[in-house]
């Protein structure tokens, strides 16, 4: 096992007007990954204003100062690339995959829509996205079952105020009154090059691409009053637990147990990463060793538990198991429950630790296995801890992870006092 | 100004060079190989002519519970065992199952692989199979689908291909099976299937760094105790085309989407056009750029996304369209997607258009040369399909090659808007009356 977990160069620049460019060579494969990470996501937007930097996203694909709209996609699809974007809580960001010799494309398209978006944009680009956005939560969180759990889970998690309260994808209500002015007002606070990095990883030497990042970014203006997201550090103990439960048409029985733990990146973190990976990842997991062969009241495909890694406070911890037919709602709760409990009181095993070790590292080299896969992670790691190189502590980190640290995590983090609890009960057929 | 106006163009290209290919009969078996210098993951898949296809008419979903029940204990030890053995190893058995074959598979760091094909070879040849296990898997998987169908899309889908391909047939039920099928098999079912489809020695595909790999100890390990050879493959299949096209009404009460599925039959993947008809498909519902794509989501705002394709297995292809659509948009929705249908049918693509589709689908197999895993799959395709060491390299060549002319031919040729079947899984009592007033074509309710 290598001692670190990114066996490849990284080299690093900053432009004058603060963008920070980072490059990893690796001629492997004939194509280029470029990455642009914005340190802007969903815990800026202030009350009405929910999923702004989600809707914004969209609007960075319809056309910029020299890009006509659907240009964009358009030029990078008829070069042989992959693109898209995604918005989360912690940042927005932007990449795609090209044939080598297109490089110089990408640069250009990224840096217009940073420089050159608001000229571009208009009323009747914002409507139409709109309606593309409120079609995306249709389809993703209203039109199937349990589909609206993470947005339940978030504000059971986090009180009103804190950054992670809302969901990303925003309500319909405050979609609906989005004004233009207030988009352009967002591409000019956020989309500056001193609130960016850009990754690009693959078949391309470092020193071009800091040329070529100067030549097409290098003028684009910086701002200096980039105002800040509100604190998410922090978030008072209640001393009481959240309990939701939902009748809806769903086909059984479901429940999510959510936890409050450390902000990805922290030692704190890499112990959650290790915990869950015990707890719900693959056959030997513990919940599925419990509930779904050993008590037999859980559907095998769907018992889980895993860590949303975000930066900007206490990340959650979500385990998830569904009834099998016949199988009560409470019965579930209780044994999903007793499981995540004995977290705390029944010491974690050498080859329980081992495999979830095992398998943690097979997952970070398949996410290392592709180009686009190292700069989105260069890019956080440059963005939310201030150096890419950073991204090599990661796998040792949680390879140095003991069961003495994942007991006292669980009895710390994961007592009843701090637990969401939120359950789906199908509705009554008549 | 601050940016530069003139956007660049491309550099020098890089040469496509797909890497070395290894074909080795070891031990009865065929090795397919591929060598990735200093890549450390590995990717080891059992190959078994054991797809859907396999599956008797009225057995459909025996595979996926086959697949599930390989893991509840082998002849060496029991399904907790088997776990902790194989996931200490850093991997999972993945098991995917289409029309034409079954596929099971590890991927680890390179040093680890050795072993992981010998527990997979050990759950694939020597399963135990013990008739409870069996059963439980099954009412597992039965209620999985049931789950499953719960969602918007199988439900419409099955209905597409039962109407595309005749339910009295096995390809025109759905390639996993519904949850009425799959609770209906029995463990002689899957023990027998097992028995016919699971000892024959199979194809072991290899992706990584073969510096690092004993490729014979791996195969002798994949095809110990294998038996039997491999069984005739059936040819294409003729299928007819409707002569008028309907909706097919499948109610989702309070939907606030209709899921639309939109086809009709196509050629099989053998098909002498099938690099224009891809294309063709590209340009029509492909790409994110596509006529489709374009108009329902960007111009109109219906739609998250719509795409459409022609996709083919060995004996027989459909053309389908499918997408979300707020159920009040429902009916002009589909009256402009079979407009850009029928349009493309009359006047093919343009240069601009084309132009876009061939070199993304050639840059495509650029991007895809870099892990283990699409390696793996790329591998797969040449044994699946019988295709040469240097097909991707030439079907590069032909994407680029391809011509307005002959990709506006296989549009002309391979469309059939008046023969679309249209079904639409949405909330009935809100938009049927406009679906009839659509002039479309006949409505008719499924009835489940």
């Amino acid at each position: 096992m290598p001692d670190s977990g990114y066996p490849w160069p990284i080299e690093t620049t900053r432009l004058d007007n603060g963008l920070r460019v980072v490059v990893s060579e690796d001629r492997t494969a004939p194509a280029v990954a470029v990455n642009l990470w914005y340190d802007v996501g969903s815990r800026h937007e202030p009350e009405g204003q929910t999923g702004f930097a989600h809707l914004f996203e969209h609007l960075m694909f319809e056309g910029s100062a020299n890009v006509a709209k659907t240009e964009h996609m358009k030029l990078i699809q008829g070069s042989g690339g992959s693109l898209n974007a995604t918005t989360n809580p912690d940042r927005t960001n932007y990449f795609e995959t090209v044939p080598a010799e297109h490089l110089e494309l990408a640069l250009w398209l990224e840096a217009d829509r940073m420089g050159g978006l608001v000229p571009a944009l208009t009323q009747e680009t914002l409507d139409n996205q709109r309606e593309v956005v409120k079609n995306e939560r249709r389809q993703r969180y209203e039109n199937v079952p349990y589909g609206d759990a993470w947005l339940r889970l978030l504000p059971l998690l986090y009180p009103p105020g804190h950054p992670y309260h809302h969901a990303t994808i925003g309500s319909m209500a405050d979609l609906n009154a989005a004004a233009l002015a207030t988009f352009q007002g967002f591409h000019t606070t956020y989309y500056a090059p001193n609130n960016a990095v850009l990754t690009v990883v693959g078949d391309a030497d470092p020193a071009e691409v800091f040329a070529l990042a100067e030549k097409y970014f290098g003028a684009i203006p910086a701002r200096d009053d980039i105002p800040a997201a509100p604190d998410g550090r922090t978030v008072p103990a209640t001393g009481q637990p959240a309990v939701e439960a939902v009748t809806a048409d769903v086909p059984a029985p479901r429940v999510y147990v959510a936890h409050r733990t450390h902000p990805y990146g922290t030692t704190g973190y890499d112990v959650t990463t290790v915990l869950a990976t015990v707890l719900g990842t693959g056959r030997g997991s513990r919940l599925y060793q419990r509930l779904a062969d050993g008590e037999r009241i859980a559907q095998p495909d769907l018992v889980g538990a895993y860590g949303v890694d975000l930066a900007h406070g206490p990340a959650p911890l979500i385990a998830t198991a569904t009834a099998r037919p016949g199988v009560s709602a409470e019965r579930l709760r209780a044994g999903l429950t007793d499981v995540v409990d004995e977290l705390a009181t029944v010491p974690v095993t050498a080859a329980e630790l081992d495999r979830a070790k095992a398998l943690l590292s097979t997952q970070w080299w398949r996410h290392m296995s592709t180009v686009d896969g190292r700069a989105d992670v260069l890019g956080r790691y440059a963005t939310q801890f201030g150096d890419p190189a950073k991204i090599g502590e990661r796998l040792p980190a949680w390879l140095a992870v003991t069961a003495e640290q994942i007991a006292e995590q669980a009895a710390e983090l994961l007592g009843a006092a701090d637990r969401v609890t939120l359950t789906y009960v199908p509705e009554e057929t008549p | 100004m601050t940016l530069i106006a003139t956007r660049p163009g491309p550099g020098a290209p890089r040469p496509y060079r797909f890497p070395q290919v290894v074909r080795r009969t070891v031990a009865g078996g065929q090795v397919v190989a591929a060598h990735l210098p200093g890549q450390n993951l590995a990717v080891a898949l059992l190959l078994l002519d054991a797809g859907a296809g396999r599956e008797p008419v009225g057995k459909e979903g025996l595979g996926g519970v086959l697949a599930k029940a390989l893991e509840e204990g082998t002849s060496q030890r029991d399904a907790t065992a088997y776990a902790l053995a194989i996931e200490a190893l850093g991997t999972e058995l993945v098991t995917v199952l289409d029309w034409d074959s079954f596929q099971v598979s590890v991927q680890v760091p390179v040093e680890r692989l050795s072993a992981a094909v010998e527990l997979l070879a050990e759950a694939v040849r020597t399963p135990r199979l013990d008739p409870a296990d069996v059963r439980r898997v099954r009412d597992d998987e039965a209620t999985a689908l049931r789950m499953d169908w719960a969602n918007p899309g199988p439900r419409a889908e099955a209905v597409l291909r039962a109407d595309l391909f005749g339910a009295e047939n096995r390809w025109g039920r759905p390639m996993y099976g519904d949850p009425d099928s799959v609770a209906g098999l029995d463990v002689d079912d899957v023990t027998v299937f097992h028995s016919e489809w699971f000892i024959r020695p199979g194809t072991l595909i290899v992706a990584g760094d073969l510096e690092r790999i004993d490729l014979d100890a791996l195969a002798a390990a994949a095809f110990a105790g294998a038996g039997g050879g491999p069984v005739e493959k059936a040819g294409p299949i003729e299928v007819s085309l409707h002569d008028q096209r309907r909706i097919i009404l499948v109610d989702r009460p309070g939907s606030v989407q209709s899921t639309l599925r939109l086809g009709h039959p196509s050629p099989h993947r053998a098909h002498p056009d099938y690099v224009p008809m891809t294309l063709a498909g590209t340009v029509l519902g492909g790409a994110f750029t596509s006529r489709l794509n374009h108009l329902i989501r960007e111009v109109r705002g219906y739609t998250y996304g719509i795409r459409g394709d022609f996709a083919a297995s060995r004996r027989f292809g459909r053309f389908a369209v499918s997408s979300g659509v707020q159920t009040a948009v429902t009916a002009p929705a589909l009256v402009e997607a079979v407009g850009e249908i029928s349009r493309t049918e009359l006047t093919g693509v343009t240069e601009d258009e084309l132009a876009v589709a061939r070199s993304w689908r050639a840059g495509q197999l650029s991007v895809e040369l870099q892990s283990p895993r699409a390696i793996a799959s790329a591998l797969t395709t040449l044994v699946v399909h019988d295709l040469p060491d240097d097909y991707h390299a030439r079907l590069r060549e032909s994407l680029l090659a391809a011509d307005v002319e002959q990709v506006s031919a296989a549009a002309a040729t391979h469309l059939h808007p008046e023969s679309l079947t249209l079904v639409v899984e949405g909330d009935s009592a809100v938009i049927r009356d406009e679906l009839v007033a659509s002039g479309l074509g006949e409505v008719v309710d499924h009835t489940p």
